[in-house]
């Protein structure tokens, strides 16, 4: 008698197929070794925004009483693994319809398994990676991001790779078989089948102890109920703002409290301050209102509350002033303007290393053109990514 | 009746700095219709109340106990920001009259999605227009469906467009063939005593701040249809929600008009386009960016780019009215 839960957390719309079919895959699987499962998004993920992070679950039961128990709790309290499909969710999430951050292994249970699929090294995973009071294991498969969109789904196998992973920490769940027979009759695909199992061999597990990985703040305030709210008040409205922090000149808009969004953004908009002509355009034509304009008139980008669309760097009439790098460089949400004022010489350093690390790296936030994603699919080796 | 006198933006530069919708909501990377609330109020200034009907632009700034609103607000159901609008103009001056409020004027802004204004909400858009005793704004801002509840088709989703009640089909063709656009000009028509109508898109902030104003400075009920690229609902990139909104103009398949105590004019590079001075960009473009569209054939393709060379080819007032004269034909 046992049930098994597993959780995709995933970022809204751009990973929303690809989530579905791993918990759709798992269920699938189950039903080859006679179990019973369901596969179901989160409801109060729902409806989803682009980047804004959601999650997906599947539970397995041995019959269809026990598994009518476990969903009597609504969604699952605890997982056995935690699959995380982008690495930069891996700071913590702060979800549309929840408040405040939640670390990624929040629901991962002691002597569980967190599954990341990145290219990066677990010592600089855990950097991100909230430390828990119980141990647990750090998987890594390695590769990038897989990120379409509503539509058009990027078939680059991460879907069954993560299945394949799955079968090799979480042998109880289902076995490589069952998700190898699962997948040649959803996909019809034997190269499919060829990429799970090649997941499953070269999958890197890393115990993580108890303190192991990052003491960051995680951010979180008063839930106030009906009774506790003011009266005639359902939300109370956001401070007009003042000046650049607080000082006479320039302008700091208010900001809401509860809600930041930063935890939505894969990639940051870093600022060449120097060449920049001042046009306003980045501040105007940014819908999260996340630009400070200092009092010399130049825009701060505010990152607690930017959410990293890339506006900002497409509306930008100077070349290389805006450049949106991948969140993986960053660890906190820090003033580039403060940085630049305090030391001009060593951001110009910064910003010249971190905006060429950029230019070799790629956007993968969706949709550019039909086709894209069979060019891309085709230059990578249809799907194959495992080894970039 | 007196409102605000708001005085025209001239220059990005003369943007004014305050900021009356913040950050704090929940919506998409790349939102154009946030940026769209973020303009207009910005525009309209803080004496502003601010009424939602229901849709993304509600649901996702106005979730449990956190908005991104510095001015009031208040949601209102999904067909009734014509209402809403008239109900509380008509409030704000009844308390006025009565002593019990310092008589000043207060814009009063209703806005309403593509679901809310262009199909169930679109009787009480009407209605509000036809009273002139009250000031009003009634912006529809139009992201082509029903974006919220993760895109159903809408009355002003466009031909052949993905949503989720319109797929294309794996063994027939299914798509969407309804095609109704021109939600500004239809409440134009009808209501000679409503002195400003509009259309807008983001990409043109300025453009747009600046039509608000104006409809709020006139007086009366007034409307302003946006058209706001969704990056969600469209599948695209986000990044390219300010790109995708100027080639909806430049190819001419969105027109930016105004229409003053019933005198038109076209504005920006549809009036370029309507003087002959600027050759429109052919559509493909536009349709090859957005994922909503990737099953199109070249037919398709073909249909699409030749119905929006019909609006300014053959209509009477080209890319935004079909309305023709003719006095020579009598079927009496």
């Amino acid at each position: 008698m046992t049930t098994y839960a597993v959780e995709v957390v995933y970022r809204g719309v751009f990973q929303k197929t690809l989530s579905r079919n791993i918990c759709r895959g798992i269920v699938l699987a189950a039903h080859k070794e006679g179990k019973v499962g369901t596969a179901f998004g989160r409801y109060g993920d729902s409806p989803e925004r682009n980047g804004v992070p959601a999650k997906y679950f599947a539970v397995v039961a041995d019959d269809r009483i026990e598994l009518e128990e476990s969903l009597a709790k609504y969604e699952p309290k605890e997982v056995d693994v935690t699959i995380c499909a982008d690495d930069t969710l891996c700071r913590g999430l702060e979800s549309w319809g929840w408040y405040g951050l939640q670390a990624i292994n929040a629901l991962t249970k002691e002597n569980g398994t967190l599954i990341v699929t990145s290219k990066q090294t677990p010592e600089s995973l855990l950097e991100d990676i909230h430390r828990t009071d119980t141990p647990y294991n750090l998987a890594i498969l390695s590769g990038p991001a897989s990120f379409s969109g509503l539509w058009v789904y990027k078939d680059d196998h991460t879907d069954v790779r993560i299945l394949g992973a799955l079968a090799k920490v979480l042998p109880g769940l289902v076995g490589l078989e069952s998700y190898c027979q699962a997948i040649e009759e959803q996909w019809k695909s034997g190269a499919k089948v060829v990429s799970a199992r090649r997941s499953y061999e070269q999958l890197h597990v890393r115990p993580v102890e108890p303190g192991e990985g990052s003491s960051a703040p995680r951010f979180s305030f008063e839930k106030p109920g009906w009774e506790e709210m003011k009266e005639a008040l359902v939300v109370q409205g956001v401070a007009k703002g003042a000046g650049f922090r607080g000082g006479d000149g320039g302008f700091q808009a208010g900001r809401s409290e509860v809600f930041k969004k930063f935890s939505t953004r894969t990639m940051r908009p870093v600022i060449n301050f120097e060449i920049c002509t001042k046009c306003t355009l980045c501040w105007l034509q940014c819908p999260d209102t996340c630009f400070d304009v200092t009092p010399d008139g130049l825009y701060d980008v505010n990152t607690e509350a930017c959410c990293g669309c890339g506006v900002c760097e497409d509306v930008c009439p100077v070349p290389d002033c805006i450049t949106m790098v991948g969140e993986e460089h960053f660890k906190d949400n820090f003033s580039q303007y403060d940085w630049y004022q305090r030391d001009k010489e060593g951001y110009r350093q910064w910003l010249k290393g971190i905006t060429a690390a950029q230019s070799a790296q790629k956007r993968s936030h969706g949709l550019h053109h039909w086709g894209q994603y069979q060019e891309e699919l085709a230059a990578a080796g249809r799907g194959d990514n495992d080894d970039n | 009746m007196t409102t605000q006198q708001l005085r025209p933006i001239r220059g990005v530069h003369n943007a004014p700095l305050e900021e009356f919708y913040t950050s704090g909501h929940r919506t998409c990377q790349g939102c154009e219709s946030a940026l769209v609330l973020r303009l207009m109020v910005k525009a309209a200034g803080p004496r502003t109340i601010v009424l939602g009907s229901t849709g993304c632009m509600y649901v996702a700034n106005t979730t449990y106990y956190s908005t991104p609103w510095v001015v009031p607000w208040m949601h209102t159901q999904l067909g009734s920001s014509g209402s809403a609008a008239t109900g509380t103009a008509a409030g704000l001056k009844a308390l006025m009259q009565k002593g019990k409020m310092r008589d000043e004027p207060i814009n009063v802004i209703s806005f309403c999605g593509d679901g809310g204004g262009v199909d169930m909400g679109l009787s009480a858009i009407s209605a509000s227009l036809t009273h002139p005793e009250y000031n009003h704004l009634v912006l529809l801002y139009d992201n082509e469906s029903y974006a919220n509840t993760d895109i159903q088709a809408s009355g002003s989703s466009p031909w052949g467009a993905n949503t989720t009640f319109s797929p294309p089909g794996r063994e027939r063709r299914i798509m969407n063939t309804r095609w109704k656009k021109n939600t500004a000009i239809m409440l134009a028509h009808g209501h000679p005593k409503s002195r400003y109508f509009a259309t807008g898109c983001p990409s043109y902030s300025l453009d747009l701040m600046n039509k608000v104003r104006k409809a709020l400075t006139i007086g009366g009920p007034t409307f302003i249809h946006t058209f706001d690229p969704c990056p969600k609902g469209w599948d695209y990139d986000p990044k390219y929600s300010h790109e995708l909104g100027m080639m909806a103009v430049e190819a001419g398949l969105w027109v930016q008009w105004e229409m003053e105590d019933g005198k038109l004019t076209y504005n920006g590079p549809s009036r370029m386009i309507a003087t002959g001075r600027r050759k429109r960009r052919p559509v493909v473009e536009y349709l090859k960016r957005q994922g909503r569209f990737a099953h199109f054939t070249e037919e398709d393709i073909a249909y699409f780019q030749a119905q929006v060379d019909e609006m300014w080819e053959k209509w009477g007032t080209p890319g935004i009215s079909s309305v023709k004269l003719d006095l020579t034909g009598d079927r009496a």
